[in-house]
């Protein structure tokens, strides 16, 4: 209705910060959320993510910065993103959801913003404990990770209109659509690559005999 | 005409300048003609390279030695080596059956140690393994073929033997067949026998068999635990057998602490330290390993974990491991901290074929290799001389005095983190928390690094409590008058 980035949009993502319940309900209802917020909320989660693995003080810290490559780690979750929200959505669509992909996006995406958030916040706290005093900043994250976790399931619940039970039964589901998906991508791939060489040999005898 | 000819000078001019720069890169090739690498693994378990800290001071072969005018040939297949208090070095020449002593430089041969007298019985060595001389200059040979320990004194003469161990807890048909042997201060025996997996054997100064030493125990995970339920019997007998693996090397340092090398197949624990209860009491730094070399991977000849055979107590906590698999000297500090590796398989001079003991002489590393027959020295080298010192400053416990040679550490190797971490604790006791934190973190010592760092913060926090309070005050009555004002505006609103 309104535009995908209005003010409208991003007050309703506060709002369904504070109210998951509320808020996702009527996301599902009155089309409050958008899917680019969504997207860019994603974005913003692989960027702290990939932050927190780099400049996060060597006290909490035993990553090699050298292993770390933050585009890998972007395509990384953003395939993540699309994997889960599309084999939610299969498994949904056959066990009664009412949410179209549309909102199973805007609820994951919107549950990353807390383990955004506190991702950050832990950040810029690992730069100022000592050895003894980690315990902060795994609380810090520990508490965005819970968060953000809880956001996403009552966001399936809502968009869904699931009881808890059956959301968890569709996250289960869900983890083995998602292991399928890949198979399957795996098979598609390999096929697709016999293909190719059966072109090329085709190709290659053909420029031979001629 | 005359621009071309200049440009033809030109090209002809940057050609022969070519020439030499290529000319000088292959004369600084040349200059380093140390056989080997020297390295080290970092914090990140990555491998770095080092300025050499041992470089080859010659190999010595006994071929051109005379004894009375005679030669007395070339070592064959020798197993062991060591040296007496008075500096002579006893070498077990296992092929030719004779004991080999040299002097300390290993120029002249003092004397050959081959048939002695057996009370009134003459008696040789029949592949004589091991050797050792006690701090009482008593001579200890593993005559392994003959099943004894032969004790003499430095001049050859027989005083006694140990042979045939008797206890409850030896097979019957048990066969005793020393291949290393060392001696404490107190005259204990320490022997590695072969096929003996219950540890390292020890005879007290009477000859009789005291005990098992140091036994290795054996770990078996839940996962082959589980599969050795699920097998019958018959597969059960083809599965590999669960046994410790084998002592290989021993050295005793004067506190009596025995250090002895063992092989382990997953690389992480090659050396034990035992005290006199017979328990590891090693350190094993912060990689946790004393296992050689880390990077094992791959399936060649070349790969896999070292394989210690040969251990040296060389002073102030230092040892220094032999690996036989890839022909490394492995020297690690009291803490279990890598100091240097060096040392690599080969022809030339200053590599090994088959490495099988080393020694520490005079401040010299000495390696004996069997297929070669030579002893191999390595003398050490500004870096490796800096090293030494540094630690052993900082095993006494004077770490202040340490902090120069450890700059000096810095400019020949700018990331050891030993020296940084050195440096940094100087720091941090002088209370220079800003230096001490900088030099920690390159060390990546976070212990040490989180106790400067408290200090540091302590210090800035009482150094502006007052700003930190004020601004504090100044926020809770600015948020006040804010929401007052916002209250004020929507009150006007809604009267609008």
């Amino acid at each position: 209705m309104t535009k995908a980035f209005s003010k409208e949009k991003w007050k309703y993502l506060l709002y369904t910060l504070s109210h998951p319940m509320e808020g996702f309900y009527w996301i599902r209802h009155q089309e409050r959320g958008s899917v680019p917020i969504a997207v860019v909320l994603v974005i913003l989660f692989s960027i702290s993510f990939s932050i927190n693995r780099l400049c996060a003080s060597f006290v909490v810290n035993d990553l090699d910065p050298r292993g770390i490559d933050s585009l890998f780690e972007l395509i990384g979750v953003f395939a993540f993103y699309i994997l889960i929200c599309a084999s939610n959505w299969s498994i949904t669509c056959l066990m009664g959801g009412e949410g179209r992909l549309k909102d199973i996006m805007i609820a994951i995406g919107y549950g990353t913003v807390p383990i955004t958030f506190l991702l950050n916040v832990g950040t810029i706290v690992s730069q100022f404990v000592a050895d003894d005093e980690q315990a902060f900043y795994t609380i810090i994250i520990a508490v965005g990770i819970a968060y953000g976790i809880i956001m996403m399931l009552i966001g399936i619940m809502q968009v869904h209109n699931y009881t808890l039970g059956k959301t968890l039964l569709t996250l289960i589901l869900t983890f083995i659509a998602m292991f399928i998906i890949i198979f399957l991508l795996l098979l598609l791939s390999n096929l697709l690559k016999m293909v190719i060489n059966f072109g090329d040999s085709v190709y290659t005898e053909i420029i031979f005999r001629s | 005409m005359v621009n071309r000819s200049n440009l033809t000078k030109r090209i002809v001019a940057v050609f022969l300048c070519l020439v030499f720069v290529l000319l000088n890169i292959g004369e600084n090739v040349k200059a380093n003609d140390i056989p080997y690498d020297t390295y080290n693994y970092d914090y990140r378990e990555y491998m770095h390279y080092t300025p050499a800290a041992y470089i080859p001071a010659g190999n010595i072969s006994t071929l051109a030695m005379t004894l009375d005018g005679e030669p007395i040939g070339k070592l064959n297949n020798p197993q062991d080596m060591c040296q007496a208090p008075n500096g002579d070095i006893y070498i077990c020449d296992t092929g030719n059956n004779r004991i080999v002593v040299l002097d300390n430089k290993m120029q002249n041969v003092l004397r050959i140690i081959a048939n002695f007298d057996n009370d009134g019985k003459a008696d040789k060595f029949n592949q004589p393994y091991g050797v050792c001389v006690s701090e009482n200059n008593k001579l200890y040979v593993a005559d392994s073929q003959n099943r004894r320990i032969v004790v003499m004194e430095t001049d050859g003469s027989y005083i006694k033997k140990i042979d045939n161990p008797q206890s409850e807890s030896l097979d019957d048909g048990y066969v005793f067949t020393p291949l290393k042997v060392t001696v404490d201060y107190a005259d204990r025996v320490y022997v590695i026998a072969s096929g003996m997996f219950e540890g390292i054997m020890v005879f007290e100064s009477t000859g009789e068999f005291a005990s098992f030493f140091g036994t290795i125990d054996v770990t078996i995970s839940l996962w082959e635990k589980f599969w050795k339920r699920l097998a019958t019997k018959e597969e059960r007998s083809n599965q590999k057998l669960f046994i410790p693996t084998e002592f290989t090397g021993l050295d005793i340092d004067p506190k009596g602490f025995v250090y002895a090398t063992n092989i382990d197949s997953n690389g992480i624990q090659g050396v034990r330290r035992l005290n006199p209860k017979g328990e590891d009491v090693i350190k094993k730094g912060e990689n946790e390993n004393v296992g050689g070399d880390l990077w094992i991977d791959g399936t060649s000849d070349f790969s896999g974990p070292s394989q210690f055979t040969d251990v040296v107590y060389r002073e102030n906590g230092i040892y220094s491991c032999l690996d036989r698999r890839r022909g490394r000297i492995f020297s690690y500090d009291h803490e279990g901290n890598l100091l240097y590796i060096f040392g690599g398989l080969g022809t030339q001079e200053g590599t090994f074929q088959l490495p099988v003991a080393i020694e520490d002489i005079g401040g010299r590393l000495v390696v004996l290799d069997a297929t070669k027959g030579e002893i191999i020295t390595f003398e050490e080298t500004e870096y490796g001389k800096l090293i030494n010192d540094a630690v052993s400053l900082r095993y006494d416990g004077n770490e202040a005095s340490a902090v120069d040679l450890w700059h000096r550490v810095l400019e020949l190797d700018e990331n050891n983190e030993l020296a940084n971490t050195g440096i940094g604790k100087a720091y941090l006791t002088a209370g220079d928390y800003e230096n001490a934190m900088k030099y920690l973190e390159i060390g990546m010592n976070r212990e040490y690094y989180s106790i400067a760092y408290r200090r540091y913060r302590n210090a800035k926090l009482t150094e502006n409590i007052g700003f930190f309070l004020t601004a504090l005050v100044v926020l809770i009555i600015g948020i006040n008058v804010a929401k007052r004002i916002i209250r004020k505006r929507k009150g006007v609103i809604a009267d609008d």
